[in-house]
């Protein structure tokens, strides 16, 4: 993968409606990467848990976003959840596990401890205020700890991140940390709906749809 | 055994042993330097047999200027519980080890002393059990502080 995703762009590029194809590729990339999260068996306290219970068991499973396979190593993982109270002793730790997964590699916060210290920001000797003293943190999910419905909250709003910011053309390239604060006045149903709507347009292929995009592409590869 | 009959049984071991108000649990004021002997008897007693230390652990009291050094101790095949507490200086901090007596104090009294500063006679491997080796200080102390913490602002 290494391979094609670095050479790619540039054999493509300079060949007529090359620039065409790399999007293409981008986005049937992307939709791989967002739909196989796998993520690192790692969680500190108590967000750990609930993550845990939101993440393996049946109602809120993860396993419906491609995302349920937890990897015990990091090297096999491409979505590290930090899920916990980060201290000291442990932060040298989270460090070596970040560097081991392999790009591209995702990271979310969840909870406040490891957003900011949460409730041992001050008079604490030795909790760290945020894991993005540590490494470098893709979506904040508020919470303490996080409703499941507010974890899946940010992991479609990392999947939306994937999909939409990331190209071949510029590797390691990433979009800014955003806060996946569930929005006012949206209640389980609304994120049901669109966990559904997610889903059943993940999993059904439009005909139509894509014939029409695919005779659009083809317009625009005639006119070079 | 019932908690007035048990202080009692106590008490009769180690005469000057005085019963700490206000406690949960049954508890006895013992002199620090009684504390293996009376330990031992403690597990040994075929009436009492506290083969368990559930815990052991410290209280900082900067006011009294003392550390009080709590002993949970459990009895498995009798079902009752005696908590022992050992005051001692906050400036020189030096308990016998239980380590003979429960091999788990061991390690509950590294952590009292990485916490605390409590030093522990006899100990076998008197090292830092959380922390870092070089760490400077004891955090549980009340007046604990170091360049990392943050006072809250009002």
């Amino acid at each position: 993968m290494g391979v094609i995703t670095d050479n790619l762009p540039g054999v493509l590029e300079p060949l007529p409606g090359g620039s065409v194809l790399v999007t293409a590729v981008d986005q049937l990339i992307n939709w791989s990467r967002s739909n196989s999260l796998w993520p690192l068996t790692f969680g500190t306290s108590c967000c750990a848990i609930e993550m845990m219970m939101a993440t393996g068991a049946a109602r809120h499973d993860m396993a419906r976003f491609g995302a349920e396979v937890a990897r015990p190593s990091p090297r096999q993982a491409d979505l590290l959840v930090i899920a916990g109270t980060i201290v000291k002793r442990m932060a040298p730790r989270l460090r070596t596990l970040y560097e081991q997964m392999a790009e591209p590699r995702y990271v979310m916060a969840t909870g406040s401890c490891a957003i900011c210290g949460g409730p041992f920001m001050y008079h604490s000797y030795t909790t760290i205020r945020g894991a993005d003293e540590i490494i470098p943190v893709d979506v904040y999910v508020p919470g303490c700890p996080p409703r499941p419905e507010a974890f899946f909250y940010g992991l479609l709003t990392l999947q939306k991140m994937i999909r939409e910011g990331e190209s071949i053309r510029h590797p390691g390239e990433r979009r800014r940390p955003v806060l996946a604060a569930l929005p006012e006045g949206m209640t389980l149903d609304d994120i049901r709906k669109e966990m559904q709507d997610l889903l059943s347009h993940d999993a059904n292929v439009n005909m139509t749809e894509a014939a029409a995009e695919g005779a659009h592409y083809s317009a625009e590869l005639k006119d070079f | 055994m019932e908690a007035p009959n048990l202080i009692a049984a106590v008490q009769a071991l180690q005469p000057d042993a005085t019963v700490r108000a206000q406690s949960d649990r049954p508890t006895l004021i013992v002199p620090a330097h009684a504390l293996v002997a009376l330990a031992t008897r403690l597990r040994d007693d075929p009436a009492l047999r506290f083969d368990l230390l559930e815990t052991h652990t410290a209280v900082d009291w900067l006011d009294e200027d003392r550390l009080e050094l709590l002993y949970l101790l459990t009895s498995v095949p009798l079902g009752h519980h005696l908590t022992l507490s050992v005051s001692v200086d906050r400036d020189a901090p030096v308990v016998p080890t239980l380590c003979k007596v429960y091999p788990i104090a061991e390690w509950l009294e590294r952590e009292a002393y990485d916490m605390f500063g409590i030093l522990y006679d006899d100990h076998p491997d008197l090292r830092r059990l959380f922390l870092e080796d070089d760490w400077v200080g004891f955090p549980l102390r009340k007046d604990y502080e170091d360049d990392f913490m943050l006072e809250r602002p009002e």
